[in-house]
């Protein structure tokens, strides 16, 4: 049954290894991945844990449907508390070690401690092995990956793995797997780095055994085909996130030069269709058919020759529009470079736009920068700091730090020019003409983050009819939505939906591109009812799916607020409110999100979710979600495991 | 929760995709380009795209004809539209 996966709890101090099963009550309350994730993270941590000490967790998991006959049920998700912002740490990553790992007998595995020596852990039969890692230390993501296959033998092993980046506690080090695919935000690699854990193999042969085989074949055929008929999708197949750049630099929605501006004008080579003409094919993970992954050879320069897959819409902002470069090449390369040393690519270039505005307005000097250029639109530089962070060299040790520690160890008020929420940079997108993605990012839970609860259908000017088809379901809504992405008018809803359903799918572990996030006509509650009784036999109502990735919302909320956050961390920087747009189209230009009409989202958006004015979930809402025994001291949500 | 009838217009939402059009970033009206064509003007607000096609029948803006895009803009922002 694929419902008998385990947890697996490993102490690398000792190096004791213990395995529980997961209880059927524990399933309908999170279902997996994330949701269950966050529940271990508020139990197995003490309040105020050093997120780099041995007492931190580091989680991975695997979602209900992955290894399944779902369609792209290929997400892991990797948590901990945020080294980056001190909140919650979690990530999502697709490829294909997730099904490995439920393949090899585990669902969640929880790491504590920190081993004497580098590490690796081997999942393999329902067995953990813990082995010496020494030689691997000091490798890229991909070497790392390799000689591992080849310590071990065999061909198939699947890992997830650090970088150099990790090892040296660059606070937004990432997870890796196969070329590129990354758990990219909040810096678990950090916490991996610190427990001096290199990597996790997996290699399984047990079956997933599905419930109902046959009818969950026939109806995964009908999710293919309403996914993969969506025009998003095949777009998607074809250019990859990086379409996206087509319509939202077009606009005036991009976030350049650190956010000075809200376009990188004449930036052509850098398009979607100009870096297609550069992909050799595409990729995909784990039982998807749409394969958003371009593969592509770097075609000049000192990395001519060099292999690597991507880029995301991400890379585009990160190396281009953000530190002002208009090359395909740098930005190639760059997506490289992260892909390389595992460091997450949207921090990186935050990162290094926030260090060239500093450098434009003086608060950074040629000494400060040990002679690098930091002039907007300097490739060779860009190129350079990538390196200097990754092995926190020069400036670069400071920018390997988080944005507000980096901020503090240079003074000279450059904390105002951070691009932040809670402490982790804002995708490079800019939200000041739309409302409801400003919401978004200012209260998510892990800090400034677009796959928390983004609303991107709002950027679609979808009938209000279609909008309430969408947000009505599974809970009744009846208040206002409209279809102008300026607005403010019913915004406060329409981000906790998505921040729901987000929660619901990373607990499935269904990739996001297969739901409600850039197409208005994906999958959603009702077939992933249908997805999870064909497959695991659990039998749960849209409501109940619903409910459950509620409550990991909640529980991530509750966890911040358990770590010290108050409603004063739910907001956008002043640039936000104080900086209107200069350029984009008459429809974004001279915008900015009003402060008044901000708080009043705010307070819906509590209202909503049924928080208190201060967004402390109430004694209410935590009973309806049997939630109800957490306290402030910490204590266990149940004691379920 | 969706009930099968809400279901079912889900799915006729899917099947009436419009095939073949975009809509203008800048005054969101649905345009309907020849097939293969790489611009197109839009006849209500005048800005000129550039046109890419993800398949042979669907079209999607690639980008703006960055000439004229600013002095259209600076000329409708000072119309006050
Ligand atoms: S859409 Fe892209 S990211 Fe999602 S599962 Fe498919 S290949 Fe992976
Ligand atoms: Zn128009």
């Amino acid at each position: 049954m694929s419902l008998s996966r385990k947890i697996a709890f490993v102490d690398l101090t000792t190096g004791k290894i213990e395995t529980k099963p997961i209880s059927k009550e524990l399933r309908r309350k999170f279902l997996g991945g994330r949701g269950l994730d966050m529940y271990l993270l508020y139990k197995h941590t003490k309040p105020g844990v050093d997120p780099l000490g041995p007492d931190n967790v580091a989680l991975i998991s695997a979602g209900l449907l992955v290894g399944t006959l779902a369609s792209a049920s290929s997400r892991t998700h990797v948590g901990g508390k945020s080294p980056l912002t001190g909140y919650v740490g979690s990530a999502n990553v697709g490829g294909f070690f997730g099904p490995e790992m439920r393949l090899a007998g585990f669902d969640h595995l929880v790491i504590r401690g920190k081993a004497e020596k580098p590490v690796y852990l081997y999942l393999h039969d329902d067995e953990i092995e813990i082995r010496d890692a020494e030689h691997l230390w000091g490798t890229d993501t991909r070497d790392v990956q390799d000689l591992i296959r080849q310590e071990l033998a065999d061909d198939d092993i699947q890992s997830l793995c650090i970088g150099q980046a990790g090892e040296n506690l660059v606070k937004y080090a990432c997870i890796r797997t196969s070329i590129k695919n990354a758990a990219g935000r909040t810096g678990i690699g950090a916490i991996w780095g610190s427990k001096n854990l290199k990597a996790v193999a997996a290699k399984g042969m047990r079956d997933i055994g599905i419930a109902q085989p046959k009818e969950a074949l026939a109806y995964n055929k009908e999710i293919i085909n309403q996914v993969t008929s969506a025009k998003v999708s095949k777009t998607m197949q074809k250019l990859g996130t990086p379409f996206i750049w087509g319509v939202t630099n077009s606009t005036g929605l991009v976030r350049t030069r650190n956010f000075q501006l809200n376009q990188l004008v004449n930036a052509d080579d850098i398009e979607p269709e100009s870096i297609e003409e550069d992909l050799v094919g595409t990729a995909g993970c784990f039982a998807c058919q749409v394969h958003c992954r371009g593969k592509y050879f770097i075609k000049e320069g000192p990395y001519k020759g060099t292999y690597d897959e991507g880029p995301e819409y991400t890379s585009q902002g990160a190396f281009g529009a953000e530190v002002g470069c208009t090359s395909k090449n740098t930005v190639l390369v760059c997506n490289h470079l992260v892909n390389y040393y595992g460091m997450d690519n949207l921090e990186t270039g935050s990162m290094i736009s926030w260090a060239m505005e500093l450098f434009e307005k003086g608060i950074l000097t040629l000494e400060d920068t040990g002679g690098l250029d930091l002039t907007w639109g300097n490739d060779e530089t860009v190129i350079e700091l990538v390196h200097k962070i990754a092995k926190r060299e020069g400036i670069g040790d400071i920018l390997a730090d988080s944005p507000l520690e980096a901020a503090a160890r240079i003074g000279k008020d450059s904390e105002r020019y951070l691009v932040h929420v809670k402490g982790m940079s804002n995708l490079h997108s800019d939200e000041r003409p739309t409302p409801a993605l400003a919401l978004n990012i200012a209260v998510s839970s892990r800090g400034s983050d677009h796959l928390r609860g983004r609303p991107a259908i709002d950027l679609y000017h979808l009938p209000e009819k279609v909008l309430r088809q969408i947000y009505s379901n599974p809970i009744p809504y009846d208040g206002p939505l409209t279809s102008d992405y300026r607005d403010y008018e019913g915004k406060p809803w329409q981000v906790m939906w998505q921040e729901h359903l987000y929660s619901t799918v990373d607990c499935l572990g269904i990739c996001k591109y297969h739901t409600v996030f850039l197409g208005p006509n994906m999958p959603a509650y009702e077939e992933w009812a249908n997805l999870i009784r064909l497959n695991t036999g659990l039998e749960l109502t849209p409501e109940e799916i619903y409910r459950a990735g509620e409550r990991g919302y909640t529980l991530e909320r509750l966890f911040n607020i358990r770590e010290g956050m108050t409603r004063e961390d739910d907001k956008l920087v002043d640039r936000y409110h104080d900086e209107p747009t200069p350029l984009g189209l008459p429809v974004v230009r001279g915008r900015f999100i009003d402060r008044d009409k901000f708080k009043i989202m705010v307070d819906e958006y509590y209202a909503h979710h049924e928080w208190d004015e201060n967004g402390v979930p109430t004694r209410e809402k935590l009973e309806a979600l049997s939630l109800n025994t957490l306290d402030k001291s910490g204590s266990e949500p149940s004691n379920l495991v | 929760m969706t009930t099968s009838k809400e279901r079912s217009s889900l799915q006729e939402r899917a099947k009436q995709r419009t095939t073949g059009a975009f809509r203008c970033l800048s005054c969101f009206k649905r345009l309907s380009p020849p097939k293969g064509a790489t611009h197109y003007t839009c006849p209500q607000c005048n800005y000129e795209w550039r046109v890419a096609w993800f398949t042979p029948e669907e079209p999607r803006i690639r980008g703006p004809v960055w000439d004229s895009y600013e002095q259209l803009t600076q000329d409708r922002m000072k119309g006050g539209k």
